[in-house]
């Protein structure tokens, strides 16, 4: 299976792990900044081999895998691996932690050491997240995020509730945790059961074996449910995302680019909430498309009412969130890749005009609309990136907004028109709410004397932002060649949610017409 | 020969790219490069249109073949989606005209628009536009019709919001491009239902699927296009944008709502024909909504005294005809039509300026007598029917009390109800807070009117909501959430007392004992 017995994956979640305490240790802080910087760059350049080394076609079986006990008594084992629909998440994550750092090496002001170790004990997590296939490892790195998170915020936010919004981060994920490890302990148990083995012994934690686990159907809606409930405070889904907008309004913008680029709970809901409990899922999938249109249109509307950037750019990334989870309940294979591609493309887009967001407070402090107008003017450089991410945002074509639309479109319009009906009208709001906070932002007469003095984007600040840009067209012209590794692991998914019950279907018609 | 129909609208493409990174840069910048743009953006436009005019006679000689394929741009499962051109009939002939056209405007805006401060700006949009133009008429498949459908829309954007320091430009632009965004909801319903009735979406291919469609599934495909097409030619009700659009510089309402940009829809109209001709309703729905707009824009055009407008109404309703002339049957008279007036009009628009030097210190051309005297039609023609005002009334206002209602609901019900961790110290916590305090701001006291009604029946209503607003706010919510506090307390100390006794020694043993006695 995997094409080296290295423990690759091991090495790319260590790694920044051991950074980060190298940049904590030393007490030149220059030195301890191009330490992170060094670690950072090196985990992008370790996630681009593991995407080179991963092998597209057999994308359904698990490549790169490593397989240690870690708690044999429970059955508990340290084990990674990637397949097609999480592989592209690793060098997203790289990539958006080094683009955290560079957009934060002036603006930290105290405790730089510990700020840019918690950077990277983060990406090493959320990698970790990313690649776990043991459910309780996967959900021990689920919630190892949040320490990192709970700091970040509370410790270098910007906003004067920055404590309480760190608080209310991290109960929001407590919370969300709970049913998460009931519905893991539930199929750990389940599988005990099926098997007849007694229970310390029995007990499985390993997702392929959790797969092939037959559940039956009361406890299916169930795990469906607690899966579901866990990862919607983390996505987050209406009515779960109140700490969202706070959490951007307080936090560091570097941190809230994470916090919004980071799609945890969207791959927790493709991983664990549907392949494990594929009857409910498949029954269930009008709720959840209802939950995700409910999500679009809700946060459309109250980001048309945003007068800050950062709020406006959390309630449409809640909006992007409900369009993802438009995509996967159509079950479809469009609408799955369209999902899996919306998220890569929000995490490039989210982050970056949250960075962009991050230098415009940075140079006048405030993203307020009030403090803003007529941005264009004094910055047209940081105006024209504002654009193509905010036109890759509504989906325009020439950018990679437009594919991933396009797809997740004809996929819930195949499966409900309705659905796609309502994924349109969330495009036409996406245009309306951006388009006419540019227009107050970043158009129209200068009224501060603190805008006309603006300076515009430095060369680190444009390096940082052509490389998003860069991806974002290219894969608007060229989006086979993404599509292309999660095809054969989107296929797989779909045939293990759908195939069981077409053969009860059949049976059921058989006993209809003998 | 044919595979030269790429360079088409990658030529103008090359150069918008060039054009928008010089002036990135700062490599092109001011009056001194203005010689270095307008020869990047002539030289490729004239390429295109020498290659255009090259491929028609190609073809009217039946030397071409056609079509050319440059393999998938997108593949998921069994969808895919080709990058494909055509090289053929009415293709060519349109991609010749329009970038004739095209040449000739970027030709006269080298002049009209020196030392203007957004002299390079003006010529990357427009020739970015002419790219998305030639690849709209070009493409061999819906999909690349609207990619260029919609960077053309994108380009008119940019050119109304071309002196941005103008809020009412900006106000037109934004209202502008989210009304074709309504349109596009038409055309991606229409691609996708195509797709999936059908999984192609290929111009050529068209004829002999359209065959296999049943006459409701043909209609529902060429609705969502006519409203496509209809936006996109400003036809009623959604003609009002393109009086909005007027903003930007004369030469470049030539390109967009004179003569290029403003036919795609009759041309999108034209590529369906077997669709049109498979549903009569269809038809019907072109023929009206065409003769609505002709007579609608014909009765507004009387009143209008500026020449911009005058110009944009009589595009408007020009295009009605060309609709009806579609829903009649008669298709070739349709595109001829088409072209010609694309001809008129560019020389109408471009003209204009001159025009208005001649006629600067003449007196305005009263109305005719005639229709001033009829007060109600004089009103709703001056008025243009109301259309932009109705617009706002159906559908922009509702939409915003929604979202404000929302918002409110968001910020001040599920907020609380999820749960906000009370702050540690509950007074100014940071400078700025506490400079804001000192310039007067009431920190403490958010009140925010909950409605706002006006007439008497708002008056009541509205204070009706007040007074259950504050019940709510002061007794049930408030009342609730500090009795749920104090309980939580009191729960979370009895919680800490047990827990304190069951960690003790005794209790965790006699726990555990039981737990093993359960377990065997």
């Amino acid at each position: 299976m995997s094409p080296t017995h290295y423990p690759f994956l091991s090495v790319i979640i260590l790694w920044p792990i051991f950074g980060a305490i190298a940049t904590a240790l030393v007490s030149d802080i220059k030195l301890s900044k191009r330490l992170a910087l060094g670690t950072a760059i090196i985990e992008c350049i370790l996630t681009l081999i593991a995407l080179s080394l991963f092998n597209s076609i057999e994308g359904n079986t698990y490549q790169l895998v490593e397989h240690y006990a870690w708690i044999p008594r429970l059955n508990i084992n340290y084990a990674l691996g990637v397949d097609g629909i999480s592989i592209l998440f690793l060098p997203m994550t790289a990539l958006i932690t080094l683009s955290a750092i560079i957009a934060s090496w002036n603006s930290v002001q105290q405790l730089h050491r510990q700020h840019f170790a918690l950077l990277l004990v983060l990406a090493g997590v959320t990698i970790g997240v990313f690649t776990a296939t043991d459910t309780m490892l996967f959900f021990l790195f689920w919630e190892l995020s949040l320490p990192p998170f709970f700091f970040l915020l509370g410790l270098w936010g910007i906003g004067p509730k920055r404590r309480s919004a760190a608080m209310k981060y991290t109960l929001f994920m407590l919370f969300g945790g709970v049913p998460l490890l009931f519905a893991i302990l539930l199929l750990a148990i389940n599988h005990a059961t099926t098997i007849n083995g007694s229970l310390p012994d029995a007990l499985c934690f390993d997702i392929i074996k959790l797969l092939e686990t037959p559940l039956a159907d009361p406890l299916q809606l169930i795990v469906f449910s607690l899966f579901l409930l866990g990862f919607s405070t983390k996505s987050p889904l209406v009515p779960f995302h109140t700490w969202l907008p706070t959490a951007t309004m307080e936090g560091p913008t570097q941190v809230t680019a994470l916090l919004i680029g980071l799609k945890l709970g969207l791959y927790g809901i493709l991983r664990f909430a549907l392949p494990l409990a594929p009857v409910a899922a498949v029954e269930y999938s009008w709720a959840l498309g209802i939950l995700g249109a409910i999500t679009l249109i809700y946060a459309g509307l109250i980001a048309s009412q945003q007068t800050n950037l950062r709020r406006l750019l959390a309630y449409a990334s809640i909006s992007h969130v409900g369009l993802v989870i438009i995509g996967i309940a159509s079950l479809t294979p469009q609408g799955l890749q369209g999902a899996l591609f919306q998220l890569v493309n929000f995490t490039l887009i989210s982050s970056s005009l949250m960075l962009i967001a991050g230098f415009i407070q940075h140079r006048i402090g405030s993203t307020e609309v009030l403090h803003l107008g007529g941005v264009a003017g004094v910055m047209p450089r940081l105006t024209s990136f504002y654009f193509l991410f905010m036109l890759a945002s509504i989906a325009l074509p020439g950018t990679s907004g437009f594919p991933a639309e396009l797809l997740v479109i004809f996929g819930a319009l195949s499966a409900h028109h309705s659905l796609g009906i309502t994924a349109l009208a969330g495009a036409v709001l996406s245009a309306a709410y951006m388009l006419s906070f540019t227009r107050r932002a970043f158009l129209g007469p200068i009224t501060r004397s603190a805008v006309s003095q603006l300076h515009d984007l430095r060369p680190r600040e444009i390096g940082l932002l052509c490389v998003p840009a860069i991806m974002i067209i290219a894969l608007g012209f060229a989006p086979t060649y993404l599509l292309n590794i999660n095809q054969t692991a989107v296929d797989a998914w779909l045939t293990h949610l759908l195939e069981p019950t077409k053969v009860e279907r059949n049976e059921i018609a058989q006993l209809i017409n003998p | 020969m044919d595979s030269l129909v790429v360079l088409i609208p990658l030529l103008p493409f090359i150069a918008a790219f060039l054009i928008a990174s010089g002036l990135l840069s700062g490599y092109i910048e001011g009056e001194n490069s203005e010689a270095t743009t307008a020869t990047i953006a002539n030289w490729s436009i004239n390429m295109s249109c020498l290659l255009a005019l090259t491929l028609l006679v190609t073809d009217l000689m039946h030397k071409s073949t056609g079509s050319l394929n440059l393999g998938s741009w997108l593949t998921s499962d069994n969808l895919n989606i080709e990058i494909n051109f055509i090289t053929h009939s009415i293709n060519i002939i349109l991609a010749a005209l329009f970038s004739l056209i095209l040449s000739i405007v970027m030709r006269f805006s080298v002049n009209y628009m020196h030392r203007e401060i957004g002299f390079h700006r003006f010529f990357a949009i427009l020739s970015l536009f002419a790219a998305a133009m030639l690849f709209l008429v070009l493409s061999g498949n819906a999909i690349g019709t609207f990619f260029g459908w919609e960077i053309a829309g994108l380009c008119s954007y940019l050119l109304i919001l071309y002196v941005y320091q103008r809020p009412v430009a900006t106000v037109n632009a934004t209202r502008v491009f989210v009304t074709n965004r309504l349109g596009d909801i038409g055309f991606i319903l229409g691609i996708s239902l195509s797709l999936a009735w059908t999984s192609n979406a290929n111009w050529l291919d068209l004829p002999t699927y359209a065959t296999e469609l049943t006459t409701s599934e043909a209609t529902a495909i060429a609705l969502c296009f006519s409203l496509a097409a209809f936006t996109k030619s400003a036809q009623v009700p959604f003609t009002p944008w393109l009086s909005r659009a007027m903003e930007g510089p004369t030469p470049s309402s030539t390109a967009f709502y004179g003569s290029v940009m403003i036919s795609a829809g009759v041309y999108l109209v034209y590529m369906l024909e077997p669709l049109f001709e498979k549903s009569p309703f269809a038809m019907g729905v072109l023929i009206v909504i065409g003769a609505i707009t002709a007579i609608h824009s014909y009765w507004v055009g009387l009143t209008q005294t500026d020449i911009k407008s005058s110009l944009a109404y009589a595009t408007s309703g020009q295009l009605g005809l060309m609709f009806v002339e579609c829903g009649l049957g008669y298709w070739s008279l349709a595109i001829w039509h088409l072209c010609a007036h694309a001809i008129v009009r560019c020389y109408g628009f471009l003209s204009a300026p001159s025009l208005m030097h001649k006629v600067k210190d003449n007196p305005i051309k009263p109305i005719n007598p005639n229709i001033s005297q009829l007060q109600w039609a004089y009103t709703a023609s001056i008025q243009r029917f109301w259309l932009d005002q109705l617009a706002d009334w159906m559908l922009v206002r509702p939409i915003k009390r929604l979202a404000h209602d929302l918002s409110y609901f968001d910020d001040h019900v599920l907020d609380q109800l999820m749960g906000i961790p009370t702050p540690t110290i509950n007074t100014i916590s940071s400078l700025a807070e506490f400079e804001e305090k000192l310039l007067g701001a009431h920190l403490e006291q958010t009140k925010n009117p909950f409605t706002n009604g006006s007439g008497i029946a708002g008056k009541i209503t509205s204070g009706f909501a007040s007074v259950m607003h504050w019940f709510e706010d002061r007794f049930i919510l408030r009342g609730i959430g500090k009795d749920a506090l104090n309980m939580g307390r009191k729960l979370g100390r009895t919680a800490n007392k047990f827990e304190l006794l069951v960690l003790r020694p005794r209790y965790l043993v006699l726990f555990v004992l039981t737990t093993l006695l359960l377990a065997f």
